[in-house]
Order: C-alpha cells, then sequence, then structure tokens
C-alpha cells in the first residue's frame, strides 16, 4: 500500500510508485532544488517532520539532523515534509 | 609533534583527530576513523574524465560570432575560473597534508585536489580550442586588477594557514623571536585558522564557482559554447561532491565528536565564519559588475546574477548552519539545476560520462537458478 506524503502546511497526495520522493514532488508541479539526484550533493534536502523514509543507497551529502534527501529515498510510512518555502514560492506557474 | 612522511610511533589512527594529531603513517583502510572519506574517494574516482574526452570543435565560431561585450564576459568568467582552480589544485595538499592525522581524509584531500587539476587542463584545453592566442588571456590573469584582487580574498586563510604550520612544525608551541619580531606559536589558534580556512574553501566551491558556473551554461542556454558548458557540466560535478567533503569536515568538527576543542572554536568563530559568506557574497556581485559593464547578455545581467548570488548563498549558509540575510527565497536562474544535473542529457551509458555507469560492477556471485527464466 502507497504511503501518503503530506506537506507541511500545504495539501496531501500519493506518489506513484517507483518514484523518489523528489520525482513525486516534481509530479505535483513543486520546483524543487537539485543538482546530483544521487544523494551526494545534498541541493534537494528537505526537513522531514513526521514518519519515516528508506534509502535506497545511503546518500553521501551532509544531511542534517531531522533532513531528509528526497532523491533518493521513498517514504516507508506515511510521511510530513517541511518544504524550505512556502509552497506557492516553489509551485511552477501552469501557464508559464 | 613535527611533521614526518612515515611516523614511526605505533599508534591508532582511529583515536587521533582529523587534523593536529599525530602525522600519519600507514595508508590503511581496513579500520576508520570517518568513513565518509573513503566513500567520496570512491565516487570521485567514479567521476574520472579527460578534457580532451569533450569536442569543442563549435565552440570556436561561436565564440567568434559573439559581440565583443559577450567575449568579455566569456573571457572574464574563465579567467576566473582559471584562478580558482589553479588554487584549489595546489592548496588543499600544501596546508593541510601537513596536518591530517587520519589516512582516509589525507587520501581524500589528494583525490580532491588531483580532481582540481584536471580542471585546471580543461581550462587550457577550452581556451586552446576558443581563441588562437591563449597565453595573453592567461598573462592577464595576473595583471587584471579585477581578478588580482579576488585571488586575495581567496588565499589569504590558506596562506595565514600555510605560514602557521610551517613555525609550529620548525619552533614548536611557544613564543619565538622571528628576524626581531615576536610572534606566538599555539596550536589552539592555528586551529582557529583552519576552520575559517575550511570555512573560506567551502564558500569558494559552494558560491564562488556557482556563479561562474551560472555564466557558463547561460551562454549554453542560449545555444551558444556548448562544448564549454559541456566541460563545466563535469567540473559542477566534481565540485558539487567537494563541497560535500568540506561540509562533512565542518559539520565533524563542529559536533565536537572529531575533536572537542574544534567545537569550542566553532562556535567561538560563528560570527567571523558567517562573515566570510557575507563578504564572498558582496565580492561576487562586485564581479558581476565588472563582468556585464560592456552590457548585458541574453537571459543574464548584473542584477539577476546579483540575486543569484544571494540566492546561492543563502541556500549554503542554511546548509552550514547559519541564518542568512538574504531575502531571495525563489532561484532566480530556475534553468541550472537542469544544467548542474551532469547525466541530464544522457543518451546511453558508452556516449555520455554518466557518473553512475561504474567499471567493473560486476555480479560473480551466479548460480544456474539465475538462468530459470530462459528456454532455448
Amino acid at each position: 500500500m502507497a504511503n501518503i506524503v503530506k506537506i507541511q502546511d500545504a495539501y496531501s497526495f500519493l506518489p506513484r510508485p517507483g518514484e523518489t520522493l523528489l520525482e513525486a514532488l516534481e509530479g505535483q508541479d513543486i520546483a524543487m532544488e537539485y543538482q546530483c539526484r544521487q544523494g551526494y550533493c545534498g541541493s534537494c534536502q528537505v526537513k522531514l517532520v513526521d514518519g519515516t523514509v528508506e534509502y535506497s543507497e545511503e546518500p553521501l551529502a551532509f544531511v542534517q539532523e531531522g533532513h531528509i534527501l528526497p532523491c533518493c529515498c521513498k517514504a516507508k510510512s506515511d510521511i510530513t515534509l517541511e518544504l524550505p518555502q512556502p509552497i506557492e514560492a516553489l509551485q511552477r506557474n501552469a501557464s508559464a | 609533534m613535527a611533521y614526518t612522511t612515515f611516523n614511526q610511533n605505533n599508534f591508532d589512527a582511529t583515536k587521533e583527530p582529523m587534523f593536529f594529531g599525530q602525522p600519519v603513517n600507514v595508508a590503511r583502510y581496513d579500520v576508520q576513523k570517518h568513513a565518509i572519506f573513503e566513500q567520496l574517494i570512491e565516487k570521485q574516482l567514479s567521476f574520472f574524465w579527460r578534457p580532451e574526452e569533450v569536442d569543442l570543435s563549435t565552440d570556436r565560431s561561436d565564440f567568434n560570432s559573439l559581440p565583443e561585450h559577450e567575449r568579455h564576459i566569456f573571457l572574464s568568467n574563465l579567467k576566473y575560473q582559471t584562478l580558482l582552480d589553479s588554487v584549489q589544485g595546489r592548496s588543499p595538499n600544501v596546508a593541510l597534508l601537513p596536518i591530517v592525522s587520519i589516512p582516509e581524509l589525507e587520501t581524500w584531500i589528494e583525490t580532491w585536489s588531483f580532481s582540481e587539476t584536471i580542471h585546471s587542463r580543461s581550462y587550457t584545453h577550452i581556451m586552446r580550442n576558443v581563441v588562437a592566442e591563449p597565453g595573453e588571456i592567461f598573462d592577464d590573469i595576473i595583471n587584471n586588477d579585477a581578478i588580482v584582487s579576488r585571488a586575495t580574498a581567496i588565499t589569504r586563510y590558506y596562506d595565514n594557514l600555510i605560514e602557521g604550520v610551517q613555525l609550529l612544525n620548525i619552533l614548536g608551541e611557544g613564543e619565538h623571536t622571528i628576524n626581531g619580531k615576536t610572534t606566538t606559536v599555539s596550536k589552539r589558534e592555528l586551529k582557529k585558522k583552519l576552520y575559517l580556512t575550511l570555512v573560506s574553501v567551502n564558500v569558494l566551491e559552494a558560491i564562488r564557482f556557482y556563479v561562474s558556473f551560472a555564466c557558463s551554461f547561460a551562454f549554453a542556454e542560449r545555444a551558444t559554447m556548448e562544448g564549454n558548458a559541456k566541460i563545466i557540466k563535469l567540473i559542477a560535478r566534481d565540485e558539487a561532491l567537494h563541497l560535500t567533503g568540506t561540509q562533512h569536515i565542518l559539520q565533524l568538527m563542529a559536533s565536537g565528536r572529531d575533536d572537542p576543542e574544534m567545537a569550542e572554536i566553532a562556535v567561538e568563530l560563528k560570527d567571523e565564519a558567517r562573515q566570510i559568506f557575507l563578504d564572498a557574497a558582496a565580492q561576487e556581485k562586485e564581479w558581476a559588475a565588472y563582468l556585464f559593464r560592456d552590457g548585458s547578455m541574453i537571459g543574464l545581467n548584473k542584477d539577476i546574477l546579483g540575486q543569484y548570488v544571494e540566492y546561492i548563498t543563502g541556500q549554503r549558509m542554511a546548509a552550514v548552519g547559519f541564518d542568512s540575510p538574504f531575502a531571495v527565497k525563489q532561484n532566480p536562474l530556475p534553468w541550472m539545476n537542469s544544467w548542474l544535473n551532469s547525466d541530464h542529457v544522457q543518451v546511453a551509458p558508452q556516449e555520455v560520462e554518466v557518473s553512475s555507469y561504474l567499471v567493473g560492477q560486476i555480479d560473480s556471485d551466479v548460480d544456474s537458478d539465475d538462468f530459470d527464466g530462459f528456454s532455448l
């Protein structure tokens, strides 16, 4: 059964199976910061407020306490994330 | 103790701090204090590339058709990148190897510096392909005031540390009179110099380099100087790893897990360290003014690059636990991410340099059951 991803102060959604958390967030038209997408640069770091995630490979980047690297993990339980900025600032304008 | 190339004391390197413990003796990796550094070495080696792999044949005609002010932007940016990698190709070795105390970190420093020398060689490769007289451009790096002034800001922490470590090696701790001048050599003061040097290196790799990448990719975003952008992509991939390495060192220091005295120093120097970030942001904005002094280019000008400086500085400060004074929350150059992602244009592993394509990844544990799905 898929786990629910809740974005703090915004909405919840169900990621598609097989997607990394980063891909899932991008699928929601959220402009996430990224560079390597392999866990060594640390650009995509977000705060995990609640729940647990599972890494396909332990990331090399330094990850701050309570943070996760969505590029190389998936939700292991229902999770709540806090994006680095309010969601309005990150939402891609559909018409742009 | 003074530096020795092979420390003959019998001691446990995993009990040593990262820096200013005993000099390393056996380069062994069977037991490790901080295993992350060996993982970084492996990743860096999997990234290996040579500048000659990248074809630059269309860049010369692209360059010749650029207007004069854009040539100034392109060449100045390339000169700045050359300066940065000239510093990074030697300084970690010269400054850090004499004081490092654990073998995995020692080897990481060497691997890291080595990859910077590939970057330096690739600038020559680009210059040779783009201009008829590369010599004039290289010569200008040490004659150009705008560049020389930044070199001072970049190298003074390294130079301070190197000088202090040399005095420690020759004279040891205590008060000494050198050429009539009294100097105090203390390990704690040197640790402070080391901390500030590492912050300044992190700033160089995490902010200064990225500002220069923005300029390189701004050309490619307009479908010009694309060979150059391809090389810069490979460099950016390496730099992302290097800055992860520096962040790990800084965070290990700040946590006190490695050396409790370093944690005190990190707290003590918090304001000074934060100021290094802010000074660099101000210098990068000045540089943006110099780059675009004769005119902007499509997609990038002094103001946008300035906003990017503030944005990236804010990001990097947050990553190492500093609060940022900058209000820019949205990336003003949204196309940067896809250029920075080196695997984004992957066609097939044999056609492009794909970082995840590792040589020698063979599974030798094959059982006859593995062929159950096959039938003839």
